[in-house]
């Protein structure tokens, strides 16, 4: 069964804790992902699944490489990382937004170039490009909120869910970007080589959450 | 800082791997030959200018400036150089061409890819006949039967098929290509959010379906019949039709699949494009064409062409981990026996000489090669 498995990269942490309800909603076995332990790549034992748990940017690697057939991951990643994938489905989780935020004497009218700091310095320059301003960024790899804060940046531009971390650190929201949400992607030649899988794949997920859509209006 | 280290993106290419990929150029070169095709090489280094038509999606070009200082770049195609070719000098039509050597494209930075690539192919120009797309379908399948145990798989689609469709369903020009753009991608959600202005258009089944059109021509044809499709689309499956049919008669064992969502591989082609893969392969192997408008590029008169690339790295790639390795000969001899040495050498398939200057280390030699050691210095050989 091996050489004819799936491969299925998905992001460990808060995307794979609410994908797995919708894969076992779809009729996939994930005991192994839920007993996993330190483990990272499992074997299903009843289908022809081989589940690997990774990073979001490395899923993104993974698929690119071809060492992932279908990648399980948010459209803030895909987009960061120039995904050239194919993206076959929304899952209708994970959704958040990409905001500008600072502290509240932040003008974005001030004449001046300024510094921002973010985890996404593609998508920030597509932001500040589309507004015509030249800004100058640094990359920052967590806790993007200190930026501001600590005089190391003018603003931010990160992703948040309802806003909450934004506001008990007392920043304030100046602008709303793109919508984020977890996507289903497929390696473009593994979908001409296992079509039939994959789309297998896809069609019961994309049953459940249609199902889950019509349950929540 | 380290003098010994490669930059990013470049390997250094010896031992099985070098060989299988000398074995892999030679059989595509040597089967070009045999065909009649004329030999065609053309420098690594071109104008910038020469690629203006080139779409190199993700990647960049390797870039620097020449004495006068224009921007020359290392060639990240073989096609437009060769139309540049054809367009300075006074070469007569119709010619087949065939080329190998490597193109540079930047690909990102640290992904796993390789910016230096070796590519072999063909470029048949002034032949307006499908004759020409034919001769390049049954090359993949003779090249494949040469070089992989495995089929590969021919895929057939039509450079502007989506151009045709969408023309009739918009003049709205961005809105078309960001149809036709979340097609090519399979953007799924973004391609069903586009086309719902359409969901009261007749056409709106066909598209809602298109992302998938692909695979078996005839599970795809019979999809098709419960759509009302317009002349320009239908004149065009039926293109299609003809091609598989005549592949049915002349190559009946060859897998055949089509795909009428996917994007023609530059923005050149014009008509039938092609692609060859194998179930194991992570890429194209073949991949190829007509556009019979690459020469306007460089002059007034267009020129009929059909071309194929074939990712001579990948092929490699498919056979390094699949051939077994034939255990080599070691001939060890004297200095004096090497006319001797020779005669053997002639006489033993997969025997290569010794040029140690002892015994011992002969013996280290053929256990480092994992091959049997023939030693001529003791009056009968001792295999």
């Amino acid at each position: 069964m091996n050489e004819n498995r799936i491969k299925i990269a998905l992001t460990k942490g808060r995307v794979e804790k609410q994908v797995i309800p919708l894969l076992e909603e779809a009729g996939i076995n994930c005991d192994q992902i839920r007993n996993k332990q330190r483990r990272l790549i499992f074997n299903s034992e009843t289908q022809p699944y081989q589940f690997i748990l990774a990073k979001g940017p490395d899923v993104t690697t993974f698929l690119e490489r071809g060492a992932a057939d279908i990648g399980i991951v948010g459209s803030d990643i895909l987009t960061e990382h120039q995904n050239s994938q194919y993206e076959l489905l929304g899952l209708n989780i994970g959704k958040c937004q990409f905001v500008l935020a600072s502290t509240q004497d932040f003008d974005p009218e001030a004449p001046k170039r300024k510094i921002i700091g973010t985890k996404y310095p593609l998508i920030t320059k597509r932001y500040f490009d589309s507004l015509g301003q030249d800004v100058e960024i640094i990359k920052i790899e967590g806790s993007v909120e200190l930026a501001p804060l600590t005089g190391l940046a003018d603003a931010i531009v990160d992703i948040t869910e309802t806003g909450t971390t934004i506001r008990e650190n007392h920043l304030k929201i100046f602008d709303y970007l793109d919508k984020v949400s977890t996507r289903l992607v497929v390696n473009r030649m593994a979908l001409k080589q296992h079509p039939d899988a994959i789309f297998d794949f896809v069609d019961r997920l994309k049953t459940v959450i249609e199902n889950n859509k019509v349950g929540q209006a | 800082m380290n003098n010994n280290l490669l930059s990013l993106g470049t390997r250094d290419e010896f031992g099985r791997r070098a060989v299988v990929k000398q074995h892999v150029a030679s059989v595509i070169g040597d089967t070009f030959s045999d065909r009649g095709f004329a030999k065609i090489s053309t420098p690594l280094l071109e104008k910038q200018s020469v690629f203006e038509p080139y779409k190199l999606g993700n990647y960049q070009m390797y870039r620097l400036l020449d004495q006068e200082g224009d921007t020359i770049v290392l060639r990240p195609d073989m096609t437009l150089p060769i139309a540049r070719f054809l367009s300075s000098t006074n070469i007569s039509l119709p010619q087949k061409f065939w080329y190998v050597g490597d193109i540079f494209r930047i690909s990102r930075r640290l992904s796993g890819s390789y910016n230096e690539l070796t590519q072999a192919g063909i470029e048949l120009v002034g032949y307006s006949s499908i004759k020409a797309e034919f001769e390049c379908l049954v090359l993949i399948n003779l090249l494949s039967q040469k070089l992989l145990d495995e089929p590969v798989e021919i895929e057939l689609g039509i450079a502007d098929f989506a151009e045709v469709i969408l023309s009739e369903l918009t003049d709205d020009e961005a809105l078309k290509q960001a149809i036709a753009q979340s097609l090519y991608d399979k953007q799924v959600p973004l391609y069903e959010e586009l086309i719902s202005q359409f969901k009261d258009r007749s056409e709106f089944q066909f598209l809602m379906n298109w992302p998938r059109l692909f695979g078996d021509p005839a599970k795809i044809f019979d999809q098709l019949a419960n759509f009302n499709l317009s002349k320009p689309m239908q004149n065009r499956i039926d293109e299609l039709k003809k091609v598989i049919a005549w592949l049915k008669q002349i190559l009946p064992n060859q897998v055949v699949s089509i795909d009428l969502s996917s994007k023609a591989p530059q923005q050149y082609y014009t008509g039938l494009t092609f692609k060859g893969f194998s179930k194991a392969g992570s890429g194209y192997l073949f991949s190829g064409g007509r556009y019979d408008k690459l020469l306007a590029n460089f002059q007034d008169v267009s020129e009929s062409a059909v071309g194929m690339g074939i990712n001579i790295d990948l092929l490699t790639d498919l056979l390094v981990n699949k051939s077994q390795t034939k255990q080599k000969k070691l001939i060890y001899f004297q200095e004096e026996q090497w006319c001797e040495a020779e005669e053997l050498l002639k006489n033993t398939p997969d025997g290569i000489l010794s040029l140690s200057d002892n015994l011992e280390n002969a013996k280290l030699e053929a256990e480092k090669l994992d091959a049997q050691l023939i030693d001529m210095t003791e009056g009968e050989y001792i295999e």
